[in-house]
């Protein structure tokens, strides 16, 4: 197999990599990046533990194959802290509302929450329930996530 | 995941080319999220060797219309369907079926022109296609033709496109403006593929209320996607009753019966598909779809 050469930015850092054809966004951050807070659940699309954030929108990273992220603009868990570390709000307001228990679930339920807030900075319920619908948690409920994520929208404002 | 050589090309033009030279040992890959899994799963086709990539090309990927017809680019997004002002106004249901595909994430990658040539009996685009007359473009490097949407369909999974044909485009008339439309879904992806049924209905009443025109497209009911004439038939030229909504929601149980035969998934079926068209017909009567 050939390799292909791609050009894209990560959490703000222009990359210029050589990597195999066949590699899904996932491997490219998790294995070539070492970028581990991006989880792999199910690997079909059903449980958003991959979910990253690509030109503005999620995405789950095992249905993107990396050559598809071509001059992508992406942000992982790891690119969405302030620039002192300091936590997101939302990162915040998760702690804050015990939405984090094995924690597998929650950076990409995070980024599905961010990519709501940013569009839509003041969510209803349902809204919130309808944006991280392809985000699955078996341990909390979901309940403590909605909650998280009014509480962030708050801060927010 | 499979082997294979990942090409990115700047145009159509260049996907035409890259189609002919490389024949049936090349894919194309729009949002990917029907094809990854195959070539995940060590399926899908057998001399694949290249993934030709147009998820990029904004040539594909728009939505317009001039006086009589609506133009989608095979690469809008479901996500962009469904947020299209003008496909809510003028089509609500196909922005509702769009909408109601997998989960943000996957509308955000999943094509129209992806869920059309996957050819899975679920797919939720595909009945509201149906029930407008979609009509789709394809190019190679051949040349250019229009082949209605409705004659595609060969068995679930197959389609009778070559492989040396890119889908650019999907057209339909508009509709007039007293006409309505809806979209029901019932079950989720996870569930039993059987249990994943959904209707399309498309219906316009003159002033005093006599149906005018209807088309009913049920999914996953009849072999390939089709419109139930037997069932339209029944309201056509009427004013609506409960009677009338009832047996048409019949006769398209009867015609997936007389198409597919009685399987074990039917006793299950008919009773679902005729509620669900009951329904749908209902929604589109309210204006509501
Ligand atoms: C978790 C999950 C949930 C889903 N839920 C739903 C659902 O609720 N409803 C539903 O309908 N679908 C669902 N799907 C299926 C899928 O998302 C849709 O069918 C989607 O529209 C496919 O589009 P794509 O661009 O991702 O296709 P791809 O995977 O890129 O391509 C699919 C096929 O079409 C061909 N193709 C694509 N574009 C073209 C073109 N322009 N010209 C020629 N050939 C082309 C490809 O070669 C391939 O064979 C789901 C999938 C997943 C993984
Ligand atoms: S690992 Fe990607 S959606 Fe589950
Ligand atoms: S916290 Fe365990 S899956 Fe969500």
């Amino acid at each position: 197999m050939k390799t292909i050469q791609l050009n894209l930015i990560i959490n703000n850092q222009q990359y210029e990599l050589q990597v195999d054809p066949n590699l899904r966004l996932l491997d490219l951050l998790r294995e070539e990046l070492d970028l581990l807070g991006t989880k792999e659940g199910c690997g079909v699309g059903e449980c958003g533990a991959c979910t990253v954030i690509m030109n503005g929108q999620t995405v789950n990273s095992c249905l993107v194959l990396a050559g598809q992220a071509q001059d992508a603009v992406i942000f992982t868990i790891e690119g969405i802290q302030g620039e002192g570390e300091e936590l997101h709000p939302i990162q915040a307001a998760f702690i804050e509302k015990g939405a984090v228990q094995c924690g597998f679930c929650t950076p990409g339920m995070i980024l599905s929450a961010k990519a709501l807030l940013d569009h839509n900075p003041q969510p209803t319920v349902e809204e919130i329930k309808e944006g991280i619908s392809g985000n699955l948690c078996r341990c909390t409920g979901y309940q403590q996530i909605i909650e998280a994520i009014q509480l962030a929208a708050e801060k927010m404002k | 995941m499979r082997e294979f050589e990942f090409l990115h090309p700047e145009s159509v033009t260049e996907v035409l080319d890259l189609l002919e030279t490389y024949g049936d040992r090349v894919k194309i890959i729009a949002g990917g999220t029907d094809l990854i899994i195959e070539l995940r799963e060590d399926e899908g086709p057998e001399n694949l060797e290249f993934v030709v990539n147009i998820a990029h090309l904004e040539e594909l990927n728009y939505i317009r219309q001039d006086a009589e017809k609506i133009y989608i680019g095979s690469g809008t997004t479901h996500s962009q369907l469904a947020q299209s002002s003008l496909i809510k106004e003028k089509i609500p249901a196909l922005a509702i079926a769009a909408n109601s595909v997998g989960s943000p994430q996957i509308r955000n990658r999943g094509t129209v022109g992806g869920n059309i040539l996957n050819a899975s009996p679920a797919a939720d685009t595909v009945p509201v296609l149906i029930a407008l007359d979609a009509q789709l473009r394809f190019k190679s490097t051949a040349g250019e033709r229009t082949v209605p949407l409705h004659d595609i369909y060969i068995k679930p999974y197959k389609t009778n496109i070559s492989s040396q044909e890119l889908l650019v485009e999907v057209a339909f008339n508009k509709l007039s403006r007293s006409a309505s439309s809806s979209f029901i879904k019932l079950g989720r992806r996870n569930a039993l593929a059987i249990s994943r049924m959904n209707v399309a209905v498309i219906l316009d009443q003159d002033s005093d209320g006599v149906i005018t025109d209807l088309r009913i497209a049920p999914g996953s009911t009849t072999p390939v996607p089709s419109r139930i004439k037997i069932a339209e038939e029944v309201l056509l030229g009427q004013k609506p009753t409960p009677e009338l909504i009832k047996i048409s929601g019949e006769k398209v149980s009867e015609e997936m019966i007389n198409l597919s035969g009685y399987r074990w998934s039917t006793d299950y079926k008919k009773p679902v598909i005729e509620t669900l068209t009951r329904r749908a017909i209902q929604e589109a009567l309210e204006g509501r779809g």
